[in-house]
């Protein structure tokens, strides 16, 4: 019995694949005779697909162009609402390290001029600076006063 | 890159099978209708640029995609997976002979007894019918197969299956719409 399976076996495949394509066949024929609202309603469905097709190809190279030019530093065309949210989360961040440099640019500033204000008044004092290395009078300066 | 004709062409060529094949899953015209629209915006939008040879697949992917999502949206996914598991067996079929019953078809699609009187249109109905009644999977398969003559491997990726389970599908599907042709006085 196995024998003769094996044996139909081609004829088998090969009667199933044309009773497949007779029924496909009938199928199409059967849809070409769709009802005329569904071929209409296809046909505009496809219309709004091709149409969006054509949209998405003619977006693509304008997003290109904008990139483009926004890469060069041109402000031509001004950043896209994308640049200005950018732009606004790295603002505080920039605010921030200016701080920071102006605050230790005053420090340094604030440190120099005590600096030359001590210079000054040493130097405007009626006794030289080079009294303050002798030992006797620092031994003076450290006694209690009276 | 597909142009705005070729992308017509192809639509055109293929919206009419699309929109059966989903309209036998999801059984409702209307819904059918949208979700072939919505398979050929997601086509235009995502893959326009895309070879014309590649559509077909892309499409039909994309087709069985948005049937499946529709399904989800329904809410009836335990109906659509108890429709998508294949519960026919192959062997209960008794003394029915399905190199008997094809060798008979094979002749023409002609009509037997009280069935002489059935139109040309009657007849296709009634294909439509029974192909409408195979369980989705193997219809699925059957129409991928021999309706968008896609080979076993494409049938098989946009099935989400392999390619023994895509000939065993198609196997079953000829089998059952062999038998019930047949009995309906679909043969010589």
């Amino acid at each position: 019995m196995n024998g003769s399976t094996r044996a139909h076996r081609p004829d088998l495949d090969a009667l199933q694949a044309r009773f497949s394509l007779r029924v496909a066949s009938g199928l199409s024929e059967r849809s070409d005779a769709l009802p005329h609202d569904i071929s209409e309603r296809l046909r505009v469905a496809r219309e709004q697909a091709v149409a969006r097709a054509r949209q998405t190809r003619l977006a693509q190279p304008a997003a290109a162009q904008q990139l483009s030019v926004q890469s060069q530093g041109s402000l031509a065309l001004g950043p896209s609402p994308s640049g200005w949210l950018r732009l606004a989360s790295v603002l505080p961040l920039m605010l921030l390290v200016l701080g920071l440099v102006m605050i230790q640019h005053l420090h340094e500033q604030a440190e120099i001029r005590a600096a030359a204000e001590i210079d000054a008044a040493l130097l405007a004092d009626d006794l030289p600076p080079e009294a303050y290395g002798d030992p006797g009078f620092v031994a003076y300066l450290n006694q209690p006063e009276p | 890159m597909a142009t705005d004709k070729e992308l017509s062409d192809f639509l055109r060529s293929a919206e009419k099978r699309a929109f059966k094949r989903t309209a036998y899953a999801v059984r409702d015209d209307d819904a059918a209708l949208d979700i072939v629209q919505d398979a050929m915006i997601r086509l235009a939008e995502k893959y326009a640029d895309r070879p014309m040879a590649e559509l077909p697949l892309i499409f039909g992917r994309i087709l069985s995609n948005a049937t499946m999502d529709w399904f989800r949206r329904q809410k009836v996914r335990h109906a659509a997976v108890q429709n998508f598991s294949d519960l026919e067996s192959a062997g209960g079929d008794g003394d029915f002979d399905l190199l008997e019953t094809l060798e008979a078809v094979d002749g023409s699609w002609a009509v037997q007894g009280p069935a002489d009187q059935l139109s040309r249109e009657q007849t296709l109905a009634l294909i439509d019918a029974e192909v409408a009644a195979l369980p989705a999977r193997q219809r699925e398969a059957f129409l991928l197969r021999y309706w968008e003559e896609l080979d076993t491997a494409e049938t098989a990726q946009i099935m989400g299956c392999s390619e023994g389970s895509v000939k065993t599908h198609c196997s079953r599907a000829v089998h059952a719409l062999a038998k019930s042709l047949a009995s309906k006085g679909l043969k010589p």
